[in-house]
């Protein structure tokens, strides 16, 4: 990698780091060592690719396709293996807001794993159906499938005032 | 486009309060992880210079780098047969490099995708016409075509909006593509599906732009499924645009007969052949394997009260979720139920003051208020329980036979004393042989 394009590349992967890492957190319902592992695979990828990435796309956005592909691979590969309770770290019960990140990590940790991506590109990456679709690679209509039956599964498990936990 | 950001169906739902607090639980829960951001960095970048030299190896080795090989082709396809993050055990886990697509045929651009579908659409004019080819980009390793335009036949425009896409045959995407959607979730006129000669499965769905129908747009869809995956998706409305687009017709402005025609036109099938082959993915009736052997659907329906016809029910697929709408005669009630393993660390969230703790551990809470679902007068009546294991069941009943139709009735069919009974029962874990 020449130099100016590694000085670009240092300069994205040091401003988008966390962001991926805190969706990584959210996509694996709170496992932070996988999260970790898919952060790096996702920056790898990038890395190798970002002379094109760079010069054409948008590469906070490719990140977080790739990020999420990662996960998607990682789950096929390895159903089922995982809780989100195993992995919440123990800080957590320090924070304020503990209860309701341990609340909603779990209600995710129930979403089958294509259910949860979702709703992270959806909800907290904030993506259009459309561009849902395109990371997934699916079809728009299999999206809002997805979007209505995991919104119902997270109604039931949460409640309707999701809230309601943030204050024990 | 026609289906983007605010344009989409669940999202009119802008109002929705449900999915705003979500977006905003999430946002709250996320931004609570923090790591060592730098040295996840570095060890990014460190992973970066691996693969490179990975797939050097691979470009110039020769039959020595056969492993390396489907490293680099992965790269190149990225979804076509990904590596395993690092953690995930070792190179000879990784998938199958089979599932690197077959040569996609000539490409198909945007242009052409327009004119296929204006050449397929009955006599008329159209305007706003958009589309994407199959050509791929940095952003989208897999394409993604699609054509949109404003169609009027002289008795008003209507927009319609085609995409073409492949999924792995005998997935679940695949059958969900294929069939009707449950009525719970989406209020549609009608559904039917048919099978065509070629063994291709349609589907024509004739319902609403708005689930809560607070604006009449109509929304008719088509999903076309062929036995080789292969998707042809048409939607059309009886506006000009889909959202805060006044109704310009009575209804969109193909019938179903010609969206199956259109859907099911040889043209789309070329189309998909130039878009790569989809990851492969075993059939998965049981990827969500339960942790437990609980199969709420049957054993909700083993233990609602007698007296109760039961008029709907989801489909059966998730063994840990399950609902049922039932009749007592005086209106439809929604019940659903989750059961889940290992909940004890947030007992204390669930269970606080006014909760009861039975005899042998087991903790109950019972909520009874509003729905706040944008239904007037709509009631949800809950009853949580969780043993001392951590297993949980928790019931929810409301007053109408979905979570956001007006109320049918004041109260849900079944009282707490029953929901309670319910959730309570052995019968949920009865393949553990224990409580």
């Amino acid at each position: 990698m020449r130099q100016v394009r590694a000085q670009e590349y240092a300069e994205f992967a040091a401003a988008r780091t966390g962001q991926l890492y805190r969706s990584a957190c959210l996509l694996t319902a709170g496992d932070t060592h996988l999260a970790e592992d898919l952060v790096q695979e996702t920056l790898g990828r990038v890395y190798l690719r970002w002379g094109r990435v760079s010069r054409v796309g948008n590469p906070a956005a490719y990140a977080q396709t790739v990020l999420t592909r990662t996960f998607l691979a990682h789950k096929r590969l390895r159903r089922n293996t995982e809780r989100a309770t195993d992995a919440v770290p123990d800080t957590a019960d320090e924070l304020p807001d503990a209860s309701l990140r341990l609340t909603l990590l779990q209600a995710l940790g129930e979403l089958p794993a294509k259910d949860r991506a979702v709703v992270v590109l959806r909800y907290w990456e904030d993506r259009s159906v459309q561009e849902t679709a395109d990371v997934l690679h699916a079809s728009s209509a299999a999206v809002r499938t997805r979007s209505v039956r995991a919104l119902a599964r997270l109604r039931g498990l949460l409640g309707e005032d999701i809230g309601v936990y943030a204050r024990p | 486009m026609p289906v983007d950001q605010h344009s989409d169906p669940f999202d009119a739902s802008q109002t929705d309060p449900f999915e705003d607090r979500l977006s905003a639980a999430l946002h709250q829960a996320g931004g609570t992880f923090d790591t060592n951001r730098a040295a996840l960095a570095a060890a990014g970048a460190a992973r970066g210079r691996r693969l490179r030299l990975q797939r050097r190896a691979a470009v110039l080795g020769g039959a020595a780098s056969v492993a390396l090989a489907a490293v680099g082709g992965a790269l190149l396809v990225p979804w076509g047969g990904s590596a395993p993050p690092s953690r995930a055990t070792a190179v000879g886990a990784a998938p199958k490099p089979s599932a690197s697509p077959s040569a996609p045929a000539d490409p198909v651009s945007a242009q052409q995708m327009i004119e296929t579908l204006k050449k397929l659409m009955p006599k008329g004019t159209f305007s706003q016409e958009a589309g994407r080819g199959t050509e791929q980009d940095s952003s989208r390793q897999i394409a993604a075509p699609y054509a949109s335009v404003v169609f009027d036949d002289g008795k008003g425009p209507g927009a319609v909006s085609l995409s073409v896409s492949r999924v792995q045959p005998g997935t679940q995407e695949a059958q969900e593509a294929s069939r009707c959607p449950d009525k719970v979730f989406v209020p549609y006129d009608a559904c039917t599906t048919k099978r065509l000669d070629d063994g291709s499965v349609i589907t024509v769905l004739q319902g609403y732009e708005y689930p809560d129908r607070r604006v009449d747009t109509k929304l008719w869809r088509a999903e076309l499924l062929t036995p080789k995956g292969e998707q042809v998706s048409v939607m059309e409305w009886n506006a000009a645009g889909e959202k805060d687009s006044p109704i310009s017709r009575p209804e969109p402005p193909l019938d179903p007969e010609q969206l199956t025609r259109l859907a099911s036109a040889q043209e789309w099938r070329t189309v998909a052949a130039a878009v790569p082959e989809p990851p492969r993915e075993t059939p998965n009736p049981g990827s969500q394997t339960p942790k437990l052997d609980v199969h709420a659907r049957a054993t909700l329906l083993q233990l609602l009260p007698e007296g109760l016809d039961v008029v709907g029910k989801s489909s059966g697929d998730d063994s840990g979720f399950a609902y049922a709408v039932v009749d007592d005669g005086k209106g439809k009630s929604l019940v659903q139920v989750n059961v889940q393993p290992n909940m004890l660390d947030v007992a204390g969230e669930l269970f606080g003051s006014g909760s009861e703790t039975l005899s042998d551990g087991t903790r109950v809470a019972v909520h009874q208020g509003p729905g706040e679902k944008s239904a007037a007068g709509s009631v949800m009546w809950t009853v949580d329980t969780m043993r001392p294991d951590g297993r949980r069941v928790v019931i929810s009943a409301f007053n109408s036979g979905t979570q956001r139709d007006a109320a049918t009735r004041p109260t849900p069919a079944l009282t707490i004393a029953q929901l309670r009974e319910m959730a309570l029962s052995t019968h949920w874990f009865r393949a553990q042989g224990t409580n």
